[in-house]
């Protein structure tokens, strides 16, 4: 069943008197507990559509159905509801508040949801502790390397068990050996958790941890590959 | 009050520009000033600001809602401490500002209230029509007498009753209790016409009692020390009253009243008006003036007049009035004594001193309401009643109005533009500061909508940073300017200490709440632009950007 349905979209945007046209004619499934990857060059409309995906822009036409809710009729503060509940986002350069420490971080987004206490402590400690990072919850930011940050973050988007979770670039401020780490990490969130994940990369060897990599060109979809590799373990990968 | 003051002069000795350029001195030494008071009352602020943080910090730990939205409120705070440098400098200017507008809104809610007509008691003044200095005939204050003691019951002054003596500090009448329903029903126009009758005659009585207790005459005199030479330090200003006048409050706008002297020093004056009472010979002076003059209470002093010509005065200190009070730098005397020389002046020169009738400066009546005073002002005016010279009879805010007449363009010019542009500047200070820090965090606000902030939270949180600020920077201000010289003036009367400065300042006591108001209104407008900026924060272009 597609968790992801994305049906003839199409996104522009005006600059001044004239109008690009980023994605078009757009269609996408993707299936529950699958990672994807997207690539493309530079300009061909990949972080568009993570966006769009991520209720985080509106399309100019079709439809995009996340869960059976389709998203693209939603008005901003209904969008923002729903992405609190539905979409964990990682980041490229992992966006943490600097002033608050890595369990406040990550508790963040829970505070939005009708929760106890004690059940927000139960959900951040597990979500720090899949990402090895118990030991450091009291730490802010600034106290923490550049893989742990990111895996905060990665902790941060998994907190609310969300329908899916979109990564822009998780790799691409990170050395190869933290790289490594946080693609274990989002290998290991769909195999042992089932998570469907959505990631956009410039870097092939990133790509290779999905099960299947969407290519994108001028805003249109060229291609898409099946990956083998992604049957190997998430250790494996890293290797 | 000063002597050029107090004769009813309505052309004063400043020009406009001179007074224009006190006020722009007096704005910048108050900017100075409170400038230092921000910086000094810093500690103050990060100490409050501290404690609640640490507050929202406990109540994290109660059960929800109050936990969850006491760790949003915490987020508020921690934004505020990222750059305590910019922070401390917004609260200085807020500080600042708001204790500028605080002053200015003191200064012109006191010249309203004094300038205000009232409708009930009024202190009404009777000059002379056309000549600065006033100089009338004595006669006129006997005149004037009989004018009002011919006027309706219900338009004569009526006595002090019981109670108000009692809160005022005033010895009871010598007519034995007074009760206000007494006075209600004697002091009506329809009393009793028989002249036998008891309500007829405790009226006359309480008339008589009434008129004493709300009438007294001033007669200027100015005297030096050395007859060859008239200096600061020779000289003195005094006023020529019936010191009974004093008793009864006559002088309150003078400073002379229990409220402003305090229970012990306004005992001590009752005891030294008894002692000035003895002896026309006695008279009383200010702290400050004795120690000019270089004189104690006790001694005995001889002074020559400047304004009544070869007239000495031989005199013995009996009392002082407190040092820093409005009288602190002037005398008093017996009236009687100044006419019992002008009367001596005649046996010895074979004719009337030149001043002596032109003695009588200003008469004050208290009346009991403003159609009293206007019936009275009306025969006053009457040119067939007080012709030689003319009279004219004014309220006492009717003269300060007319005092302040040439500089109202002044005070004109601190309401409508100087409060206003300061309201204005609190509001970009805020509002820059504001900006500053959303931009610094755009990032941050798109990753919070990202997260499923809602637009109005975000609005929310910057906006409750700048109400913050605000809230501390009007909150200690205004609470400064009109606590501290509250408790110096309370803390150095109790241990008998007086200073000027604080004794003479009366800030409204509405400013307290009106500083925070103002401090909370200034955030809200302040941030409106830039909250409103975060709240439409497009999270797609912040993160293009990124990237």
């Amino acid at each position: 069943m597609a968790i992801v349905e994305v049906r003839d979209l199409y996104k522009s945007f005006s600059r001044g008197t004239e109008r690009i046209e980023v994605l078009m004619d757009l269609n996408l499934d993707v299936q529950e507990g699958e990672f994807v990857a997207l690539m493309g060059p530079s300009g061909s409309g990949k972080t568009t559509l993570l966006n769009l995906i991520a209720g985080l822009d509106g399309p100019t036409d079709g439809t995009i159905t996340i869960g059976g809710q389709e998203i693209s009729s939603l008005s901003e503060s209904e969008l923002a509801r729903w992405r609190t509940r539905n979409v964990g986002f990682v980041f490229q350069f992992y966006n943490l508040l600097p002033v608050l420490s890595a369990y406040e971080n990550v508790e963040l987004p829970l505070l939005l949801l009708p929760m106890s206490k004690a059940e927000r402590r139960a959900q951040v400690e597990n979500a720090l502790e899949i990402v090895s990072l118990s030991d450091r919850m009291n730490h802010r930011p600034g106290q923490l390397s550049g893989g742990q940050c990111q895996r905060v973050g990665i902790a941060r988007a998994i907190v609310t068990d969300p329908t899916i979770i979109v990564a822009d670039e998780p790799t691409g401020a990170l050395d190869s050996k933290s790289a490594d780490a946080a693609l274990d990490l989002l290998n290991l969130l769909r195999s042992e958790l089932g998570k469907t994940i959505m990631m956009v990369t410039h870097d092939p060897t990133a790509a290779k941890c999905a099960q299947r990599i969407v290519h994108l060109e001028k805003g249109r979809l060229v291609g898409q590959d099946t990956i083998t590799a992604s049957a190997l373990s998430p250790l494996e990968v890293s290797r | 009050m000063t002597p050029d003051f107090a004769m009813g002069q309505t052309a004063p000795d400043v020009s406009l520009m001179q007074a224009a350029i006190y006020a722009a001195a007096g704005m910048f030494g108050a900017i100075f000033f409170l400038t230092l008071l921000a910086c000094f009352t810093l500690p103050i602020f990060f100490a409050a600001m501290g404690s609640m943080s640490l507050s929202l910090k406990v109540l994290q730990n109660f059960p929800d809602p109050i936990g969850k939205y006491s760790k949003l409120g915490g987020l508020v705070f921690r934004s505020l401490r990222r750059n305590l440098l910019r922070t401390a400098l917004t609260y200085v200017a807020l500080f600042v500002l708001t204790g500028m507008l605080t002053l200015i809104y003191g200064v012109v809610k006191s010249i309203g209230k004094l300038t205000a007509e009232k409708e009930d008691s009024q202190m009404v003044i009777m000059s002379d029509k056309f000549s600065i200095p006033s100089q009338m005939p004595p006669g006129y204050a006997a005149s004037l007498k009989g004018v009002i003691r011919a006027m309706p019951p219900s338009s004569q002054p009526r006595p002090m009753i019981d109670e108000e003596r009692s809160k005022k500090g005033i010895p009871a009448s010598p007519l034995g209790a007074i009760r206000a329903e007494e006075l209600d029903q004697l002091f009506r126009d329809d009393l009793d016409r028989d002249e036998a009758s008891p309500n007829r005659r405790r009226f006359r009585a309480l008339a008589t009692e009434g008129l004493n207790e709300n009438f007294m005459t001033w007669s200027f005199v100015g005297a030096s020390l050395d007859p060859a030479k008239f200096t600061q330090e020779n000289s003195l200003f005094l006023f020529a009253l019936d010191p009974n006048s004093v008793k009864y409050g006559m002088m309150s706008e003078q400073g002379l009243n229990k409220e402003d002297l305090g229970d012990d020093n306004w005992d001590e004056m009752l005891r030294v008006i008894d002692t000035m009472n003895g002896d026309r010979r006695n008279i009383v002076i200010g702290e400050d003036r004795l120690k000019t003059i270089g004189k104690k209470v006790g001694d005995e002093v001889k002074f020559y007049s400047l304004n009544y010509k070869d007239i000495t005065f031989e005199c013995k200190i009996v009392g002082a009035f407190p040092t820093g009070s409005r009288m602190g730098n002037s005398a008093a005397m017996q009236y009687d004594y100044l006419d019992a020389k002008l009367g001596d002046y005649k046996k010895t020169k074979g004719e009337a001193h030149p001043q002596a009738d032109r003695c009588l400066n200003l008469v004050w009546v208290r009346m009991p309401n403003k159609a009293s005073y206007q019936a009275l002002a009306a025969q006053v005016n009457d040119p067939s009643k007080f012709n030689a010279p003319a009279a004219k009879m004014e309220t006492f805010s009717a003269v300060i109005g007319s005092f302040l007449e040439p500089y109202k363009d002044i005070f004109w010019g601190l309401k409508y533009i100087v409060m206003p542009a300061i309201g204005v500047i609190m509001c970009l200070v805020i509002g820059i500061t504001i900006t500053i820090g959303v931009r610094e965090r755009w990032t941050e606000m798109a990753v919070m909508k990202v997260l499923g902030f809602q637009p109005w939270q975000l609005m929310g949180m910057i906006v409750s940073e700048a109400m913050l600020i605000g809230l501390f920077g009007g909150m200690l201000s205004t609470w400064f300017v009109y606590f501290v010289p509250l408790m110096v003036k309370n803390g150095t009367r109790a241990v008998g200490v007086k200073f000027t400065f604080f004794d003479n300042t009366n800030m409204p006591w509405e400013i307290v709440i009106l500083g925070p108001a103002l401090g909370i209104a200034v955030g809200i407008i302040g941030s409106a632009l830039p909250s409103w900026n975060a709240r439409k924060v497009k999270v797609s272009e912040v993160f293009a950007q990124v990237a």
